[in-house]
């Protein structure tokens, strides 16, 4: 799992480990004992003043949100997605105030859980998670050939985990953009802790509408993030602007495989699932993708599904992480009943864990990849892109 | 923020043409020390925009960086030092970024510079 993990999460964590492998319990018999045994475990553990104090603040409130705002936040984010046959959501303009929505939820949980990588990678034979997190970010280092003191762009850039890794592996200059404040807090705070503050950056803003110069950067990537956008060619032509001529481009996209068949109702659901749990308008298919590369004005330099085998399959981190969801889940719930996540974080993780299962079925039929490879080259001189002559 | 993500900043509300360099307007500012890195500095120096940021550390009161840079300069550790300061060291913690052309201002919360624009700046 990786990250640091807090105090509190640890003890809870081997309190928790402990009494799952004791026997057979009904799970109203786990879930009590374990409320028993978590509770016992915070007073002996940190006394009483720290646990109403920094460790169990940190982990899930008062970081984020206040107390009402995530049962309002869930409400929200509930109410506005239905579930649409394999189309997404509705509102595909109103993603971006979603997606917010959607990262202040989760922005804890998954760090808690997951580490400060929120994407996944292919599994590495005898390697940890972190290696094979850490493989798949730096070649995204490789794919753009960055060079020291190079400015390269991260669309979308979560708490920062691939960023820190692009610029430590490079001693390129990375700027990390995301929508979500809370996230940009945190990378600043990971990214000190790192000794990485003089390379990387990070800014507030919609990548939809990015504020920077325009042809400032000698590289840009995105990982896992523009799956996010309500139209792929609106991110794609922003990122295009931003890039000098010449300028290489990576992505890691989420999208439906060639194994995807829409009028299988099992793919849909799996599919539709997936949309739901993570906040996307809609799943494209792989070759959209491309063609949307190519409407902005790039050159398609690679593309192709870095799941494909022989690749480890990205999903067995989930699949074995089943226990620990569940583990987090029922921490999570005693942490609600006690008053000290807030209300609504149960369901939060409820969601998460339910897009878990959906995201394995993704991988094990084959017909989603949160990891296809798109790598482009923003022309050196510049044609009328092919959307204008099309249209 | 440093003033080297001031630097990279720019007001791109649709129409506006001019929408760089932001004027800072400061409200709170703090020092905060980090490694000399002279390697660091010289990679960086040609990736920015020179101009903005004088007139960025000048609207702070820095103490005032060269017109222009020699190429020895790179190699003259008092200035790199100088350099070093304005660039890294300087944070704005509170305060706004306001575009030249239009006025917006973009507010400069802990640290956190916020670009989001309204719905109706795009
Ligand atoms: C799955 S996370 C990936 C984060 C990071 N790239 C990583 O791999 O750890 C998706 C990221 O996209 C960001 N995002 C989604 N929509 C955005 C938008 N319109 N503007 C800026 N960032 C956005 C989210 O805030 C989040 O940080």
């Amino acid at each position: 799992m990786g990250g640091d993990n807090t105090p509190l999460s640890n003890t809870l964590a081997s309190v928790l480990d402990n009494l799952s492998t004791t026997s057979s319990g009904t799970l109203f018999g786990i879930v009590a004992a374990t409320g028993i045994v978590a509770a016992t475990g915070f007073a002996l553990t940190f006394g009483q003043a720290e646990v109403k104090g920094k460790a169990a603040t940190e982990l899930l409130k008062g970081t984020s949100l206040r107390e009402d705002e995530v049962k309002e936040h869930w409400e929200e984010y509930d109410k506005y997605f239905q579930q649409n046959a394999g189309e997404g959501v509705d509102e595909k303009q109103k993603a971006p105030k979603l997606v917010d929505t959607f990262y202040n939820l989760v922005t804890d949980i998954y760090e808690w859980g997951w580490g400060q990588s929120f994407h996944f990678s292919p599994a590495i034979p005898g390697k940890s998670h972190k290696d094979a997190t850490r493989a798949h970010e730096t070649m995204i280092a490789d794919l753009l050939e960055l060079k020291p003191g190079q400015k390269v762009l991260d669309v979308g850039c979560g708490v920062g985990g691939p960023m820190r890794a692009v610029a430590s592996y490079s001693q390129a200059h990375v700027t990390g953009i995301t929508i979500n404040d809370y996230q940009v807090k945190r990378a600043l705070h990971h990214n000190e802790k790192a000794g990485l503050k003089d390379l990387c950056t990070v800014v507030q803003g919609n990548f939809l509408h990015m504020p920077f110069e325009k042809e400032s950067f000698d590289a840009a990537y995105s990982c896992e993030a523009t799956c996010h956008a309500p139209k792929l060619t609106d991110v794609y032509k922003e990122i295009f602007g931003m890039l000098k001529p010449g300028g290489l481009y990576v992505s890691y996209e989420w999208v439906k495989t060639p194994k995807y068949d829409k009028l299988n109702p099992e793919h849909v659901r799996i599919v539709d699932a997936i949309c739901y749990g993570d906040a996307l308008p809609e799943m494209r298919t792989y070759l959209e993708i491309v063609d949307a590369a190519k409407e902005v004005g790039f050159e398609v330099v690679e593309e192709r599904d870095l799941a494909l085998p022989p690749a480890g399959p990205w999903w067995k981190r989930l699949k074995m992480g089943r226990l620990a969801y569940y583990r987090n889940h029922v921490i999570v719930s005693i942490l609600s009943f006690l008053g000290l996540a807030p209300a609504g974080t149960t369901e939060v993780h409820e969601m998460l864990y339910k897009t878990a299962i959906s995201l394995v079925e993704g991988g094990e039929t084959g017909v989603f990849t949160p990891m296809h490879l798109l790598l482009c080259r923003k022309p050196e001189t510049q044609e009328t892109p092919a959307v204008a002559a099309s249209a | 923020m440093r003033l080297l993500t001031h630097n990279m900043l720019a007001c791109n509300i649709k129409g506006v043409t001019k929408g760089y360099p932001l004027k800072i307007e400061a409200t709170k500012t703090e020092e905060k020390e980090t490694d000399f890195n002279a390697g660091f500095l010289r990679h960086i120096y040609p990736k920015l925009d020179w101009k903005a940021l004088r007139e960025a550390a000048a609207s702070l009161g820095l103490e005032e960086l060269p017109e222009q840079v020699e190429p020895s300069q790179l190699e003259d550790e008092d200035f790199l030092r100088r350099f070093h300061h304005v660039l890294l060291e300087i944070h704005l913690e509170e305060g706004a970024l306001v575009c030249p052309e239009t006025g917006r201002r973009f507010p400069v919360s802990k640290g956190i510079p916020n670009m989001l624009l309204n719905e109706d700046e795009v």
